[in-house]
């Protein structure tokens, strides 16, 4: 008896512990994610990676980009620096552009030369993520 | 013996959904347990929806540096007044004056006007706190840093967008996305506006088509301020804004696609788009644009 007891609390404590860790405080990642912007690029926006504990498998936004306009995108997580967080860009019509997972390593972004205005899907999806927590940045140089 | 399994099995599981119902999306409502769950749930999507479209809005930032590029000189008169401030006494004048003095802020700070960034950071602080959103705004730093802008402009254009990207954060956390579309609203007509002002002068053709592709930014504003035509003041606002939307009907964007082409430096990945767009807009768009968007703003700004 005293043993069910015990696993129950064991089970109930390690169940709270791991919501604990589970909450993801993007807020970290976004001043890391904005360290790491070339000089030169301007700050525009940032975009929380939160995958609910793996509960989400994609967080996407929607951007409209100018022609003639850097865009780079800085990704930093909880795993340590991107891993396990892939960046994604698609034009308006679900054509891929660029991904921050190339050659087999997850890099921790991109720069994008925009020469087309209009709508762009950025799109955060995880691979083998451990935490499934993270944040990017949006910069853009003319 | 059984039956204690169960009963540890199910208050795992209730503890379980629990937590992961307290994520980071959750309002503060939703937390004090203030709103009904099942009300919550069904504006969820919606709220989804909205948020994004929000999100997407480009920050006007990138105008008015675009202004300073093409050799565009400072002209204070071009801007509101700061001294307007004390005008603007309901929520709906004081967030789209917001946004105005907030992109008014922005450039000024860009000329290294540091007195002028100065004045235009206290109206930003006074709507701010009259909106009661005033402490996510950190005006001890901002003022700091303008005071040496000419060092280092970048950290202080960075800082002035960070907040103001906090306060729209807020906003919609607090469900005032209302306010938050004010708000940007606000700042994207005094973006557009001070382009006219100064194509007008120039005649360049960079602004003539930053002009034209704010169709795209247009149809995504307005479809976020229609959900609250009901509101105190929107109507005024839409009617207006369609205005401005049937003579953007008018403006064509087109785009031929191509391949894009990428490459691998020192671990930063370079994508070159090679697909392009031209935006054909004529001078009498131009112009039609110009004037309307200066009587819109003017009764803004009061």
């Amino acid at each position: 008896m005293k043993k069910v007891i015990i696993a129950g609390i064991v089970l109930i404590t390690s169940f709270f512990l791991n919501s604990a860790f589970a909450q993801c405080n993007s807020e970290l990642y976004v001043n890391k994610s904005m360290k790491s912007l070339e000089s030169g690029f301007q700050f525009s926006k940032s975009y929380r990676i939160d995958g609910r504990g793996g509960t989400r498998k994609k967080v996407e936004y929607t951007c409209v980009f100018s022609k003639d306009t850097n865009y780079q995108i800085r990704i930093s997580g909880k795993d340590g620096s991107a891993q396990g967080l892939i960046g994604t860009l698609y034009d308006s019509k679900r054509n891929k552009m660029v991904s921050s997972f190339y050659n087999n390593k997850f890099l921790e972004g991109w720069t994008f030369k925009c020469r087309a205005t209009g709508i762009y899907y950025l799109s955060f999806t995880f691979q083998n993520s451990k935490s499934y927590c993270g944040a990017a940045v949006l910069a853009f140089r003319r | 013996m059984r039956n204690l399994y169960s009963i540890i099995l199910s208050i795992t599981l209730l503890v379980g959904c629990g937590a992961n119902n307290a994520s980071s999306s959750e309002s503060p409502q939703q937390l004090a347990g203030s709103v009904d769950p099942v009300q919550e749930e069904a504006s969820a999507v919606d709220d989804d929806i909205i948020n994004d479209i929000l999100q997407s809005i480009p920050s006007p930032l990138e105008i008015s540096l675009l202004i300073k590029e093409v050799g565009s000189v400072y002209n204070k008169a071009d801007l509101n007044d700061p001294g307007r401030v004390s005008n603007y006494n309901t929520n709906f004048d004081k967030a789209l004056n917001l946004g105005i003095y907030g992109t008014d802020l922005g450039y000024s700070n860009i000329y290294n006007k540091n007195q002028d960034a100065l004045n235009y950071l206290n109206s930003v602080q006074n709507l701010a706190e009259g909106l009661t959103i005033g402490q996510f705004f950190d005006y001890a730093t901002l003022k700091k840093l303008a005071e040496s802008a000419d060092e280092d402009l970048e950290a202080l254009l960075r800082t002035t967008t960070a907040n103001f990207e906090k306060i729209n954060y807020h906003l919609r956390e607090q469900k005032r996305e209302y306010l938050s579309i004010l708000l940007l609203t606000g700042g994207w007509i005094e973006a557009v506006y001070l382009t006219t002002l100064v194509h007008n002068r120039t005649k360049n053709e960079v602004l003539k088509e930053k002009i034209g592709e704010q169709k795209i930014v247009l149809d995504r504003i307005l479809l976020v301020l229609d959900v609250y035509k009901t509101k105190n003041g929107f109507g005024e606002l839409i009617t207006d804004l369609k205005k401005l939307q049937s003579i953007y009907d008018q403006i064509e964007i087109e785009t031929v696609y191509g391949q894009p082409t990428m490459v691998e430096k020192n671990g930063v990945l370079v994508v070159v788009d090679n697909t392009k767009s031209v935006i054909k807009i004529s001078d009498r768009d131009i112009d039609s644009i110009t004037s309307l968007l200066k009587s819109i703003r003017n009764k803004i700004i009061k």
